[in-house]
């Protein structure tokens, strides 16, 4: 084992150590957000290294399973798995952070002496998002779960000065420690059914659907679903979304590329590793609830989407509709996981980058965003507009653009299940969406001198803005490189 | 288990209310109760109350407080440490002397902020008027 | 008669009923969230209780995490509820209403 074992927690360790230079650095130095920033994006990409470091490792067959104190004879159930899945989300996850950090960079350079506790829980979180994906054991992704929801609690009040962000973390507060209680009591009652934690080992949930009778499948029953309803809070699949507009909207619009795009990975990534590799043996009882959710999702989204005015309230509706097209590779099992994981590596670099505009145009620290503000943008700064029109195409499905490799993938696993209506459900809602998102570009090339004043984008955000077209646009074109990749993106 | 060993839990608690229970009533039957609308008043001289007094929030402490809930907690995390002590040997202690500099660390960081300083951050915050526009509403 | 550990899961599954119902139908900010510690540790019953049938020692660990989570999650709303209060000097959520929804 060796040395696999601790490059099987180096994500979490190198951001981990990277908030606490931040915060060494603070405390020593003061404020100097100038040595921040190289830590910061350091400490991303290093992670993401790693994540590619893991990659070969899994792909020379050094993956398994990693126990916390290896020669101790304690706690015989593994703690930290290696596999194409974790692997995967360490870059997925890594990269994306690096883009949001970019896109968060003028809300940083505005919150004065308070950034150093902005840069240090985004990475903090981070880690906790990754902990969800690369753990075999349920508490962990519990704790994990609550390390990033807690640090985005924060981040969404950062702005005290505004009613709005306070609101904002309240509601997120309120709603998300519910959800955050329902999933532990799922832990908590799937413990008393099994008498297990982990999903692999010895004595797993894995083996106890193998190899025993279910002693009490009601109790087993209302775990899994109590799981599964905090999972969709956290990911805010209908009909558990109702925080997340008012929470997009009311946080600083800095910092919502960051939270909203984290914890849609690690959301997912925590539904694939727990339904997909602990409960596979019990796709009929699931299946169809998350055949429903995704329904309502991609339904709800997308006609409150329509008569939204608030450019993040859209965003957020979108998420939801989202939300509902990835819980389709779900229903395929083990053969969506690399659906699941090409939507996961481009999807979220359009959110951060649609934020990284919203925040240029609106400004880093405000809490609404009108979509008018974005009229004429095309002129007022014609890379933003521009760009904006791509993370739009890419949202909506455009052919040539990530999203639509997206969700055809998607709808082919979906198909594959068995999900026909499910399909035709998600095609008349990609249809539709086209309205709202198109309605987006054409307020952007649209207006014609009744504002000239110019943007000027930051150099960070236009870094940002950049990388998430970039890969919008080369995913969208030529996707089989990734789908190549993500083809060994699979849970252990 | 069997139900009967918590007998005298039960016994005890029984006990409790039956002695508080008592207690009240003869306290009541025994005083002497000659009430007046001036004996109710909060202050028998001096003048009439208009309102209920505003209840402040006291947030002076509450920062310290939260700061040493938050670090009393995290001592649980060694408590699961010495519990195992002889068997973890010196990884273990090198495991629990990072998570006490992390700790260390955070307290250092939240000192340097000021958020261990109650009076600097008290008269900080006493200038700021509590939702002034919320007072004077009520006030006209 | 014995106590068994369906007592210990009935006490906890009211318990976190309880909470449940107090966050979705009170609306005082500082009530649904001691309602959401009464969820918390009501799962660390059945944790405690699951652990002691059935001999296994990963129950009571992670009581012990819950604990140190579900003081984390105090110090941060506790700071959030104190946020709003000192704003509008009311922890009524329904008096929030700043963003639609």
């Amino acid at each position: 084992m060796g040395n696999a074992s601790y490059l099987a927690v180096a994500f979490e360790g190198i951001l981990l150590i990277g908030a606490l230079v931040v915060l060494l650095v603070a405390v020593v130095a003061g404020r100097s957000r100038a040595v921040w920033a190289p830590i910061a994006g350091a400490s991303f990409l290093l992670a993401a290294l790693a994540g590619v470091l893991q990659w070969i490792e899994v792909e020379n067959g050094g993956g398994g399973m990693f126990f916390s104190a290896q020669n101790l004879q304690v706690i015989k159930s593994p703690m930290v798995v290696l596999d194409g899945f974790s692997a995967m989300a360490s870059i997925v996850l890594g990269l994306v952070g690096f883009t949001a950090m970019l896109g968060s960079w003028d809300l940083v350079a505005k919150v004065g002496k308070r950034s150093a506790e902005f840069v240090a829980l985004s990475l903090l979180a981070f880690a906790g998002l990754h902990m969800m994906a690369a753990t075999p054991n349920l508490v962990v992704i519990f704790i994990g779960l609550e390390t990033a929801s807690i640090s985005f609690y924060v981040l969404a009040g950062f702005i005290r000065a505004d009613v709005k962000s306070d609101e904002s973390a309240l509601k997120y507060f309120l709603l998300g420690s519910l959800a955050s209680a329902l999933f532990l009591y799922g832990i908590a009652l799937t413990f008393a059914a099994t008498g297990s934690l982990t999903i692999y080992g010895v004595n797993s949930i894995r083996d106890f659907f193998s190899e025993t009778v279910v002693s009490d499948p009601g109790i087993l029953l209302v775990g899994m679903a109590l799981m599964l309803v905090g999972l969709m809070f956290k990911i805010s699949a209908a009909p558990f979304h109702q925080w997340a507009p008012d929470v997009y909207q009311g946080a600083p619009s800095g910092a919502v590329g960051l939270m909203a795009a984290g914890v849609k990975i690690a959301g997912f990534a925590a539904l694939g590793r727990i339904f997909v590799g602990g409960f596979i043996s019990q796709i009929d009882t699931w299946g169809p609830i998350v055949a429903v959710i995704a329904a309502l999702s991609m339904v709800i989204g997308t006609t409150m989407a329509l008569v939204q005015t608030d450019m993040k309230r859209l965003v957020a509706y979108s998420g939801v509709a989202h939300s509902g097209y990835l819980l389709l590779t779900l229903l395929a099992g083990v053969e969506g996981m690399s659906a699941m994981w090409f939507y996961l590596a481009t999807y979220p670099f359009m959110i951060v980058g649609t934020f990284a505009i919203i925040s240029t145009v609106s400004g880093p620290t405000s809490t609404s965003s009108p979509i008018e503000a974005m009229r004429g943008l095309s002129r007022r700064s014609p890379e933003m507009g521009w760009l904006l029109a791509i993370f739009m195409f890419g949202m909506s499905g455009m052919p040539f653009f990530a999203g639509f490799v997206g969700k055809i993938l998607a709808f082919i696993a979906a198909g594959d299940a068995g999900y026909i209506w499910l399909v035709v459900v998600a095609t008349l809602t990609t249809v539709i969406g086209f309205a709202f998102y198109l309605r987006v570009v054409a307020t952007v090339f649209s207006g014609e001198d009744d504002d000239t004043t110019m943007i000027d984008p930051t150099l960070s955000s236009r870094f940002a803005v950049v990388i998430g077209a970039t890969v919008t646009v080369v995913f969208g074109i030529v996707p089989w490189i990734l789908i190549d990749v993500v083809r060994d993106a699979l849970p252990l | 288990m069997e139900l009967v060993d918590y007998l005298p839990i039960a016994l005890l608690t029984l006990l409790g209310i039956a002695f508080a229970g008592v207690s009240l009533v003869l306290a009541r039957v025994l005083a002497p109760s000659n009430p007046t609308p001036e004996k109710l008043a909060p202050y028998e001289c001096g003048i009439v109350p208009l309102q209920e007094p505003v209840q402040r929030f006291p947030v002076k402490f509450y920062l310290v407080a939260m700061l040493f809930v938050i670090f009393d907690v995290e001592i649980i995390f060694l408590f699961l440490w010495a519990v195992r002590m002889d068997q973890f040997g010196w990884a273990g202690i090198a495991t629990v002397v990072a998570f006490m500099l992390m700790l260390i660390e955070t307290l250092a960081y939240a000192w340097k902020r000021g958020a261990l300083d109650w009076n600097v951050s008290h008269r900080t915050r006493t200038r700021r008027v509590v939702a002034p526009e919320a007072t004077i509403e009520k006030a006209a | 008669m014995t106590l068994t550990i369906s007592w210990f899961l009935i006490l906890a599954a009211a318990l976190f009923s309880i909470g449940v119902a107090g966050v979705l139908i009170r609306r005082n900010a500082l009530v649904m969230f001691m309602s959401i510690e009464l969820m918390l540790n009501s799962v660390n019953l059945t944790f405690v209780a699951v652990s002691r049938e059935l001999g296994l020692i990963e129950g009571q660990v992670a009581a012990l995490f819950v604990m140190v989570v579900a003081a984390a999650e105090v110090t941060i709303g506790l700071a959030i509820i104190v946020a709003v209060f000192r704003r509008k000097a009311s922890a009524n959520v329904d008096e929030l209403a700043e963003l639609r929804g």
